[in-house]
């Protein structure tokens, strides 16, 4: 099908966030045993990226205090930046190019966001750290860097008040919307980032649950709403303190159509943290081909 | 280390043995119900953290990085921590500076100055040592 004249949202993808894995991909350990199952999981991805050649990366993503500081603390920013810095995180930068954003339509997503009360934070700078690193590493092979745009999108999930789930959900539908109201061709995929259990403080360091994990997975594939109707204690207490910032995912999921094509689950747990990476094609398109297919018929 | 008494065999502040609740009420997180080993960063306990949440932070430049390693009490100093904030970092006392409140991301930046990993600081966060740590991990190596 020819791409139309405006915006519209083509797939979402999840994917972990964890350090160890980009640095794993960039310093080329992730052929050893203990890595392999899990960038098996990203050889589909940089290929359905390839192949569907989308204009724009919407990354959710959060900062793990190299963006930003408990000075201030954005609940929800978004980078209008041409172009993004790798962060230092307090062990030198990861050798990666810039990474290319696309300013005027971050400006669009900004107002149109605002418009529909989701009162966002814009930076015109915005160094970006592993939680977007890692997978944008992962998406593209090394020579492929960058092939595709990026807006990073930051939501707060280090200090509460942590915005609900509902709410994260309600923030993809409004991308969504902007997405759509774009007046020209616009191809975007979003990613929502990180999860899925784990928990990195506190004698509960370690904390896993792999059942949970999975059904996690049926569940923002099949009945987000349900996710949706979480509280920050459920997410915390069935997945550990930090899997709180699977409400990254619902973002990605709220952007999506109701249904969604699931082409691709990976699911792998070496350490502390449950990594799964999905791939859901944006049924949309086709649902209205197939009601205008009928209207003719 | 033995985490109740100082070297003076003073009493630990309560923070580092009791269950702390905040006096937050919020439909999201049960305060009053706080998980078991976790320390979430936010209201007093965040701002008790803050000061030395902010030290860490100098660490992502590489002046401050090679200042440190030169002469850490000299940089502790210049950075006006206390002295029980100091010797959080000279006895590498991870579950403390959590329950401190310092955000893990932080604490990760100070460990890797005192040449220790991500889930090594787990470990001791945990109360263990690494070997105890790995012997519960599904693998060892994913570093």
């Amino acid at each position: 099908m020819a791409a139309p004249a405006h915006g519209r949202i083509i797939g979402g993808l999840g994917s972990p966030h964890a350090p160890s894995i980009g640095a794993a991909y960039n310093g080329g350990r992730h052929l050893t045993p203990s890595w392999k199952p899990l960038f098996d999981g990203y050889w589909p991805m940089q290929a359905w990226l390839e192949k569907k050649k989308p204009d724009l990366l919407i990354v959710v993503a959060n900062d793990h205090a190299n963006t930003f500081f408990f000075d201030r603390y954005p609940t929800f920013a978004l980078s209008v930046a041409a172009e993004h810095e790798i962060a230092d995180e307090g062990w030198g930068k990861w050798p990666l190019p810039p990474i290319p954003g696309n300013s005027e339509f971050a400006w669009q997503l900004a107002h149109s966001l605002v418009d529909q009360e989701f009162d966002i934070a814009v930076c015109q700078e915005m160094p970006l750290d592993h939680g977007f690193l890692t997978p944008l590493s992962c998406f593209f092979p090394p020579e492929r860097r960058w092939a595709v745009p990026v807006l990073p999108v930051c939501v707060n999930v280090l200090q509460p008040p942590i915005p609900s789930a509902q709410r994260c959900f309600a923030l993809g539908r409004a991308i969504r919307r902007a997405v759509e109201a774009y007046p020209k061709k616009l191809d975007v995929v979003i990613a929502g980032t990180g999860g899925l259990s784990h928990q990195l403080s506190g004698e509960r360091y370690g904390f896993n649950d792999t059942a949970w994990d999975n059904e996690f997975l049926d569940l923002i594939e099949t009945d987000p709403e349900r996710i949706a109707r979480m509280t920050h204690q459920e997410f915390m207490t069935r997945g550990g303190a930090d899997s709180v910032e699977e409400i990254m995912w619902l973002v990605m999921r709220g952007a999506l159509s109701p249904k969604v094509r699931r082409v691709h689950r990976n699911y792998y747990l070496p350490m502390v943290t449950g990594f799964a990476q999905v791939i859901f094609e944006d049924l949309a398109a086709e649902a209205h081909g197939e009601a205008t297919a009928r209207a003719a018929a | 280390m033995d985490s109740k008494a100082n070297k003076d065999g003073g009493a630990r502040p309560a923070w580092e043995t009791g269950v702390e609740k905040l006096p937050i009420r919020s439909r999201l997180i049960d305060f009053a119900q706080p998980l078991p080993g976790t320390y979430l960063t936010t209201g007093s306990r965040a701002q008790r953290g803050y000061r030395l949440s902010k030290f860490c932070m100098a660490f992502m430049k590489p002046a401050n990085r090679d200042a440190f390693k030169t002469d850490p009490e000299r940089f502790m100093s210049e950075f006006d921590l206390s002295d029980y904030e100091k010797d959080l970092i000279r006895t590498e006392n991870f579950n403390a500076m959590v329950r401190y409140g310092v955000n893990a991301f932080m604490i990760f930046k100070v460990a890797n100055m005192l040449g220790i990993n991500q889930n090594q600081t787990g470990a001791k966060m945990r109360l263990q040592s690494y070997e105890e740590f790995l012997a519960t991990r599904n693998t060892k190596d994913a570093l």
